[in-house]
């Protein structure tokens, strides 16, 4: 339990720390902040609401830290205000659009690539020497320094433009109506398939290399030997004895990567114009709507943070030592 | 003769021994000198300069224009060989700025322990915990477009922490050792135990760590290019990638327009990571693969056959 | 004499290495009878370790059996498929680790350790096994209660105990142990002996206790041999081997340890290193560090022979006749 409340007021701070980097980021700015975000506003905004919009982002007189508290209230009660590319709509409305899109994207990858991960390093740590072994963790690393947008584009090129097996863009397609029919539930899982496959590329490797490195260091250990020795069947030894003890170094080496994933997701939904909050992030950026793009990123950090501690439950499940 | 005596110095025996045999790091390396001298040298190899006009636009790849033109019509070789050169100098020096933060963070929180090592920790942990992409876009996007100066501090500002955090567990399993005490008992000046005494057991992680940063920091710069943060007017891998998807490059079929920039980053990432992975099996040779591998199963499958055979 | 419970005959494992092929264990030939103790004794590195693991099969690359028998009550365990090795192991033959907080899974419970075995290798019932597993431990003395406990939650005495406990578990006939005490301190050490020699005067199995401590296998075992660079150099019952060792090796190695009575001796060590494996000479393997070492001894390795009288010894020496026994 200890360790529980430890992480959390560790993530807290970290949620401060970024509404905090939010809060400053624009004060640091050239100019007065308020004037640039009327200028990127471009005319579309009236007088009064900008008066208002500044009163909520906290650039109100009076003393700093007076703004900053009225700034972190306005976090806690979900008003961050309008929008300046689609003024006047709310961005909380906006994001809670976006959010479903990305997080469906991000779990489905996620999820295969462990499973597959996780199965072709183990299999390349029990053959050693074999293809696997020697061939993934080399190819991978290839892979995966390959950027992001690139291989995105890539496979949107072959996939989609030229084989045309895949749609090109949208997370469903736009004539259907949105709702929990079978026809829409198709075109939806149509779409995704070109984002998820670009976010596995994207991540298998890590999984892959982590996986076979940990087992390898575990099957080095005097309990697998002695496993052996008692004549387990080799399920066992490799289930109970090798991958329990192998997980919890890949789990927290993964659990590193969460921000690299969604990084990932930025450039994918930009390619295919996949509607989640990386390309909200994209066009906001185009459109210098700074009230979006920093709600975007604070989105952003709360989802990495929440997946962290998801992973820290995990680990704290898998290894018992952890437990007093 | 001097130049023979050269050869059986430590450190030439060392890269013999570590080469031997060695596919990954031979490749990885000829790959990295490659593309680092050719860049070097772009304003010998390549004809035209990379920022003037010299064809239609988007011409594929021929005799004259060996990887094509962009939209502009400038020159796909000479902007890939001038664009690495800078390209490859911020990865380099995003990179130098991540591994003496995370160097010094490390040692320090490692070495000294209690207080410092908690302030430290948590410092590096919130920067640990925070998604770099997202945090580099908003940056980037308060400061307004920047140049790739800027691009290589605030890359290396932000990415030490984990390079940190792996020093400072390596610092202190050697700090515990007994070298370690018996040179403080001696007297030795604690600045010279951390560099004499502890920095040469740490080279093979920090050289890998200087490498994954640069392999990433070639991406984050690319990735911020890409996305329209960088100066479009200078020339880099990243800022060709911007132009080449602005202009839908791809859709109008001028698929070397993107190719090009995205492969060489591509190689030159996948030459670090080769060279990487070698390196990590210096540090723990279970992770080797190959080599007496095959020697045993070929003598198993002897054994065996004798045995049944008796 | 009965027949022989454990007889290795001319066992050879290699480590198969980029820079050639060591061998670690070099034509040995050992039989253990059924109860009797037997230790091994040598310094790190002499092959001690590689011998008990070969004896269940336990080597994976880059270790490999390269040659001879290793016949258990009637089968050579280098010829049996995976499944009959599989249910020889333990049952048969089972081991108490040097380590034990390394040989214990640090992620599941020692009743489930215990358990486990019972289950590969008997069809009882989960709950069955369990009281087994909980008899066991209480044989050597620690509380049933602990069958939920992790292993990183007991003291380093009482996991050897539980790998003991384990090591009993199926009633094997014979018991390896791999330097069982040599990371416990001396009074943890004595409970873990006493312990020990209660167990086995209750149920009779054989031991090969393998240790540095020749101190320690004085007191428990009936006959030691002595091993050098993979060779086994001098074989006899213990208290003779004791006080008359023969080869120059068991000498020198008798010589460096001190004893509490007696007059103030100086002590000698074995002077040199011990031998790289990759780079063996021709003949004997102690020559370079031994006193009676002559132009017969460089140019062919001694093969052990047995003298019957006055009391069972094999040595591996050239210079050794029955005068000297």
């Amino acid at each position: 339990m200890n360790f529980v409340v430890r992480r959390f007021s560790f993530y807290f701070i970290a949620i401060m720390v970024a509404i905090t980097f939010n809060f400053v980021i624009p004060r640091l700015m050239p100019g007065d902040p308020v004037d640039a975000l009327f200028a990127a506003a471009q005319g579309r905004m009236p007088l009064e609401t900008l008066q208002a919009y500044k009163e909520m982002l906290g650039f109100v007189d009076g003393p700093m830290w007076v703004q900053y508290l009225k700034y972190i209230k306005s976090i806690f009660t979900w008003d961050l205000g309008p929008t300046i590319m689609l003024y006047p709509l709310p961005v909380t409305e906006l994001l809670a659009v976006k959010v479903p899109w990305t997080i469906g994207l991000a779990g489905m990858s996620t999820v295969i690539s462990v499973m597959i991960g996780l199965l072709i390093g183990t299999y390349a740590s029990y053959n050693r020497g074999g293809f696997t072994d020697r061939f993934m963790p080399g190819f991978w690393a290839f892979v995966g320094a390959m950027p992001q947008p690139v291989t995105a584009l890539f496979i949107f090129f072959i996939l989609a433009l030229t084989w045309k097996w895949f749609p090109l863009s949208y997370g469903a397609n736009p004539d259907l109506e949105p709702g929990w029919t079978w026809d829409y539930i198709t075109s939806v899982l149509h779409h995704a398939v070109l984002p998820i496959i670009c976010m596995i590329l994207g991540g298998i490797g890590s999984w892959i290399f982590n996986m076979r490195n940990a087992m390898i260091n575990v099957l080095g250990e005097d309990y697998i030997t002695m496993a052996k020795a008692k004549g387990l069947s080799n399920r066992r030894i490799m289930t109970h004895y090798a991958a329990r003890n192998a997980l919890l170094p890949v789990v927290t080496a993964v659990s590193m990567q969460v921000g690299f994933v969604m990084a990932g997701a930025i450039f994918i939904e930009t390619v295919f114009n996949y509607p989640g909050v990386g390309l909200l992030l994209f066009k906001a950026l185009g459109a210098r709507d700074y009230p979006t793009m920093q709600a975007c990123f604070l989105l952003i950090v709360v989802f990495v943070l929440v997946f962290n501690f998801i992973a820290d439950l995990l680990y704290l499940w898998l290894d018992p030592r952890l437990r007093n | 003769m001097r130049f023979k005596g050269m050869f059986s110095h430590p450190f030439i025996k060392f890269l013999g021994r570590f080469y031997r045999g060695n596919t990954a790091a031979i490749l990885g390396s000829v790959i990295i000198a490659t593309v680092i001298f050719m860049s070097a040298c772009a304003s010998v190899i390549a004809d035209n300069e990379p920022n003037k006009r010299v064809a239609r636009g988007h011409q594929p790849p021929s005799a004259e224009l060996l990887l094509g033109s962009t939209r502009s019509g400038k020159d796909v070789f000479s902007q890939v060989l001038h664009g690495g050169q800078i390209s490859l100098l911020v990865a380099f020096s995003a990179s130098a700025i991540t591994t003496l933060i995370a160097v010094a963070v490390g040692i320090s929180a490692g070495y000294f322990g209690g207080r410092i090592d908690e302030f430290l920790m948590s410092l590096t942990n919130v920067v640990l915990v925070f998604p770099q992409l997202p945090l580099l876009i908003i940056l980037a996007a308060f400061l307004g477009q920047v140049g790739p100066l800027v691009i290589a501090l605030i890359i290396g500002l932000s990415s030490w922490a984990w390079g940190a955090r792996v020093i400072r567990s390596q610092t202190m399993a050697i700090r515990n050792k007994e070298f370690i005490l018996a040179a403080e008992v001696m007297g030795e000046s604690k600045w010279r135990i951390i560099f004499v005494e502890i920095l040469p057991n740490l080279i093979s992680i920090v050289v890998g760590g200087a490498m994954g940063t640069c392999i990433y920091a070639l991406m984050a710069e690319a990735g911020l290019e890409f996305l329209g943060l960088g100066d479009p007017t200078i020339v880099t891998w990243g800022t060709m990638l911007f132009w080449a998807q602005s202009n839908s490059a791809f859709v109008v079929g001028a698929w070397w327009d993107m190719v090009v920039p995205g492969a060489a980053i591509a190689i030159f990432g996948g030459g670090l990571a080769l060279l990487n992975m070698s390196i990590d099996q210096i540090s723990n040779p279970k992770l080797k693969t190959g080599g007496y591998i095959k020697t045993w199963r070929r003598m198993k499958v002897e054994v065996e056959a004798k045995r049944a055979a008796l | 004499m009965s027949q022989p419970l454990l007889s290795i005959k001319n066992l050879c494992v290699d480590y198969i290495t980029d820079e050639g092929n060591a061998r670690a264990v070099n034509k040995v030939s050992l039989d253990i009878f059924p109860g009797e103790t037997v230790g091994l004794a040598g310094e790190s590195g002499c092959g001690k370790s590689t011998l008990a693991f070969a004896i269940a099969n336990l080597h994976s690359a880059p270790a490999l059996i390269t040659d001879g028998e290793i016949v258990f009550a009637g089968q050579d365990v280098l010829r049996m498929s995976e499944k009959e090795l599989r249910s020889f192991r333990w049952a048969k033959a089972s081991m108490v680790f040097q380590s034990a907080m390394n040989a214990l899974n640090p992620v599941i419970t020692i009743g489930e350790q215990l358990t486990d075995v019972v289950l590969a290798h008997e069809d009882v019932s989960l709950k069955q096994a369990s009281k087994r597993a909980e008899e066991n431990l209480e044989l050597v003395g620690i509380h049933p209660s602990r069958m939920n406990s992790y292993p990183h939650q007991l003291s380093g005495g009482m996991r050897q105990r539980v790998v003991i406990a384990i090591a009993l578990i199926l009633r094997p006939k014979l018991i390896i142990m791999d330097e069982p005490t040599t990371a416990l301190d001396v009074v943890v050490e004595r409970e873990i002996m006493d312990q020990l020699y209660e167990l086995k005067e209750e149920f009779g199995f054989a031991i090969l206790f393998i240790s540095h401590d020749l101190g320690l296998m004085g007191e428990i075992t009936d006959r030691i041999g002595v091993m050098y660079a993979g060779k086994l150099v001098e074989l006899g019952k213990s208290n003779d081997l004791m006080n008359k060792p023969v080869h120059p090796y068991t000498k020198g190695l008798l010589n460096s340890f001190p004893t509490i009575f007696g007059p103030k001796v100086r002590l000698e060590g074995i002077p040199g290193n011990p031998l790289n494996l990759l780079e063996t000479p021709a003949g004997c393997y102690f020559q370079a560090r031994c006193q009676q070492c002559d132009t017969n001894c460089a140019e062919s390795s001694p093969a052990i022979r047995y003298f019957a009288s006055p009391h069972d010894r094999s040595v591996a020496c050239h210079n050794i006749t029955m005068g000297d026994l």
